[in-house]
């Protein structure tokens, strides 16, 4: 008898996969079951009798609850990645506690299951469309059309402007740019493609006609924190990123009694306040809270992240929870060392870095011989520091191709979503400072280059590698957080905002284009574990 | 209930079905059981937790790019349109709506797909309807516009169905959906739920004289039902993924509040519904899974249509189970698949 694996092995790649799960087409293992893997599913094919037994099993025990224990079940429980779905069966299993007594399994399930000789020949002799050509390695390009027929030229322009910018055609790009400019007067520039139009527009202009070779637009630190204020109110997107760190930062948190956040940007402090109230209601109390901000120099003379931190102690000290704040004032975050930390081994750290870690990419043109790229350094220290957790946002996109036209096209989709989503919002002056705000980043993206371009955005699957490979492993963010995230939403935003849960992180997009990405790290301990049977020379006691 | 999961092993026994494909549906019936609540209520935060999803795509993959379209702003009605592709390069975005006709002097059919779920489960961006349509696409030589129509309970009877309909004037409409003849030529297809609201948008246009003409309808596994309970219902209940339970709940769920199961949304021929002679329905072909618990209906269904006077073509697949054409992995999958591209093409 033809054991079921091999008649059930199916074309080798799924006919589409999202790009965004895999990476390459090598790093995918390639005993994972093809087929399930299209349907979202990561099986081992080695695995899928065992997974189909456990699932058997998960059945009857569902037939043996009662169904209001089923929804108590489904509305409390914390579920995480479905996608794996033998350990997805199992946390279920273990969820409808196991203590009922289990009829026998049936012996051998290879009966339920195709055997080639007992089918028809044709459908043996049938050829398998071959395996599929390469999957793409590119990141997804998505775009939600809105705008139907206004505009549609003036993208086109902006594409071949783009083209002439990647070949170094700059006097065409220019006179391009000057048409451009005109034809954006009879353009509705207030809403859709004509307001992303013009901020595309202006940043290839002070591209291509900057001085000295690509200008951003000027602003103060101030004025950037300003900006981010109202991005801020005017949309969902920093708000899902506080909350959702934060439901993991708790998480982590539980059980310790000294912990310490260190915020790579900590603004005005607005992911705080929540933190500080859920640690305070904490049952068994409050743990003494340290918070860290990091933050730009203060030009005036003011210590703003001091004044932060002393808004922050007010409100922990009105709430009784100990809390101590440090400022630590760095213009990059590659100028942070550890030891200005101040890290006691003993605390529970949390390292929290929301949209910050891309602008520490080197460019790909630099020669990493030369000189290291600033991440890896950075991501060593934050792993010296031995946190129980990282929590990672950073925008959902490819923003840091190395040819100019690549990147073009894609911010160009990117953008246009998020300025679609931005439109259903109706706070002023929030939304038209939000808007200037998304505008400076479309101008880094597309005017600067080398370390002026900070916007470095890179996608959720290309992070996940690079954690991976700095020794951090994913704490994954499961349905309590996922459902936290649906309902704020519903009460606080434009309906067309979606949440989605992608292999353990969530992200938040417009409509089906997700925009930001969130995850959740620990650091593998950097000291090697040790076997007992090995006698340690010179050793620490672990 | 023990008894039956004993009963539905043996009785499987007998059946050909792939192991994953075994694991995949079972997986979504103990999923699902945990979203419907008994009074009624649905755990969508569960379920789109649990959905899996791809986002649309727009560099071409094996052949196929798509991308997404707000029909609607005010239901927010999103549709993902797929598209045939001869270059691994992406097109510009300016380029997503470029006119069919400027890619084939041949008629492109345009395939409007309403996904399954029961009315409740899934969307145009669950990953197996993704999967789907992506293959219609290659199949047909398409342009397939899948329907994320608004879902029970949250929206019930008629929603879906005026969503469908909004979609059908919107693809009519779209000059660049339209072949050399300067006509959309429009098909409308689904799987279950989507069945159904294939079924009552071709109604829809036929009765509402608004001169969209519908091609054909294909219908694979669709989900009608009535009071009355069928043998297959009986018989099969709870051995091949369904129940007549589960059924009945999802009718609950869609239907407007004190309808019974054969109120015409359900029952399209039974004793409430109104006849279909004169009206000008399009041909069907109706594809019904020898294991579906829901086949006598969807038998019902095709009498009904020959009754009418209507063109119809059944095919009936003896062994099939629901969701066989999830994965390509059995004889049935080629069967339909053949179909489809020979109704297609036959009746474009």
């Amino acid at each position: 008898m033809v054991p079921y694996e091999t008649a059930a092995i199916p074309i080798a790649n799924p006919p589409a996969t999202s790009s965004s799960t895999t990476t390459t087409a090598i790093s995918k293992p390639p005993e994972i079951d093809g087929l399930l893997a299209g349907a979202g599913y990561k099986v081992r094919s080695s695995d899928l009798r065992h997974v189909a037994q456990r699932l058997e099993r998960l059945e009857t025990a569902m037939l043996n609850s009662p169904s209001q224990h089923l929804s108590l079940l489904a509305s409390d429980a914390v579920l995480y990645n479905p996608s794996d779905l033998s350990t997805w069966v199992d946390s279920l299993l273990s969820e409808l506690n196991q203590s009922q007594s289990l009829p026998s399994l049936p012996s051998d399930l290879s009966d339920l299951v195709s055997n080639p000789t007992a089918l028809d020949g044709s459908w043996m002799d049938q050829q398998l469309p071959p395996p599929t050509a390469a999957i793409h390695n590119q990141q997804p390009s998505q775009l939600t059309v809105v705008e139907e027929d206004s505009g549609i030229r003036l993208v086109h322009m902006l594409m071949t402007c783009a083209e002439y910018v990647q070949r170094g055609e700059l006097s065409l790009a220019g006179s391009l740019i000057q048409d451009m400019q005109s034809l954006l007067t009879r353009v509705n520039t207030g809403c859709g493609i004509g307001k992303v139009a013009g901020c595309f527009i202006d940043a290839l202009g002070r591209r291509v006609f900057a001085a000295g070779g690509g200008g951003g637009i000027p602003g103060s630190a101030y004025e950037t924190e300003i900006l981010y204020h109202h991005f801020y109110e005017a949309c969902p997107y920093l708000k899902f990123a506080h909350f959702t760190a934060n439901q993991a930062i708790l998480e982590a948190f539980d059980g310790h009694d000294c912990v310490h956040v260190v915020d790579f940007n900590l603004m005005h402090g607005l992911q705080w306040p929540a933190l500080i109230q859920a640690l305070a209601l904490r049952p068994g109390g409050p743990p003494t809270l340290r918070l860290t901000g990091i933050g730009p120099p203060s030009p005036d003379g003011r210590d703003s992240l001091r004044e932060i931190g002393l808004r922050l102690a007010e409100l922990a000290r009105s709430v009784n929870v100990r809390f101590a704040f440090r400022g630590v004032a760095a213009s990059r975050l590659e100028d942070v060392k550890p030891w200005m930390l101040q890290v006691n081994p003993k605390e529970a750290v949390a390292v929290n870095s929301i949209m910050q870690l891309h602008k520490l990419l080197a460019g790909p043109g630099l020669d990493p011989a030369h000189r290291p790229a600033p991440i890896e350094a950075v991501l060593g220290w934050i792993r010296s520091l031995n946190p129980k957790i990282v929590t990672v946002v950073e925008h959902e996109a490819d923003h840091n191709q190395p040819g100019f036209l690549d990147r073009f096209t894609e911010s160009l989709y990117y953008y246009s979503t998020m300025f679609d989503s931005l439109d259903a919002c109706a706070l002023q002056p929030e939304k038209a400072l939000a808007e200037v705000y998304i505008q400076r980043e479309i101008c880094n993206v597309v005017s600067c280059e080398g370390s002026a371009r900070l916007e470095r955005h890179e996608p959720l699957a290309r992070w996940r590698e690079r954690l991976g490979r700095a020794g951090f492993r994913p704490l994954h963010l499961g349905s309590n957080a996922f459902k936290q995230a649906s309902m704020l939403l519903t009460l606080f935003s434009a309906e067309g905002y979606c949440v989605e849960e992608n292999e353990g992180c969530l992200t938040l997009g417009w409509h089906s284009r997700p925009l930001i990405a969130a995850s959740a790290w620990h650091a593998l301990p950097e000291t090697a574990a040790v076997s007992p049977d090995v006698a340690v020379v010179g050793g620490a006691v672990m | 209930m023990a008894r039956s999961n004993e009963v539905s092993i043996n009785e499987s026994k007998q059946m050909v079905v792939p192991l994953n494909t075994w694991v995949l549906i079972s997986n979504f019936k103990l999923a699902y059981n945990l979203l419907r609540r008994p009074d009624g209520t649905f755990n969508r935060h569960l379920a789109e937790f649990l959905d899996r999803k791809v986002p649309a795509n727009a560099n071409p993959i094996d052949g196929v790019f798509s991308f997404d379209v707000i029909v609607d702003r005010a239901t927010n009605l999103l549709c993902r349109i797929y598209r045939p592709s001869d270059t691994d390069e992406p097109p510009n975005v300016a380029d997503l709506e470029k006119p069919v006709k400027s890619e084939s002097s041949s008629t492109v059919p345009v395939i409007v797909f309403f996904h399954g779920g029961s009315f409740a489960h899934s969307s145009a961006n669950s990953a197996i309807y993704d999967t789907l349509c992506r293959r219609l696409v290659g199949l047909c030589r398409a342009v397939v516009v899948s329907v994320n129509y608004r879902r029970a309970p949250e929206h019930r009877y008629p929603c879906a169905y005026d969503d469908g309909w909004t979609v059908l004037n919107w693809v009519k409409s779209r000059a660049w959906l339209e072949s050399t003849d300067s006509k959309v030529h429009i098909f409308l297809a689904g799987d279950s739920s989507g069945g159904n609201i294939a079924h009552h948008v071709a109604l829809k246009a036929a009765e509402s004289e608004s001169g969209i003409e519908v091609l054909g309808n294909i219908l694979l596994n669709p989900m009608f039902g009535g009071e009355l309970r069928t043998e297959s219902e009986k018989r099969l209940d709870g051995k091949y993924f369904v129940s007549v339970q589960d059924r009945d709940w999802y009718w609950r769920a869609f239907l407007p509040d004190g309808a019974d199961r054969d109120h015409p949304a359900c029952n399209p021929f039974g004793p409430k519904a109104a006849s279909l002679e004169g009206v000008k329905f399009p041909k069907s072909l109706v594809v019904v899974a020898g294991l579906d618990l829901v086949q006598d209906w969807q038998m019902a269904y095709v009498e009904g249509l020959k009754k009418a006077g209507k063109q119809v073509k059944d095919l009936y697949l003896e062994k099939a189970t629901i969701g066989f054409y999830l994965l390509p992995n059995n004889a049935h999958f080629h069967i339909v698949m053949d179909e489809i591209k020979k109704f297609v093409s036959s009746n474009c």
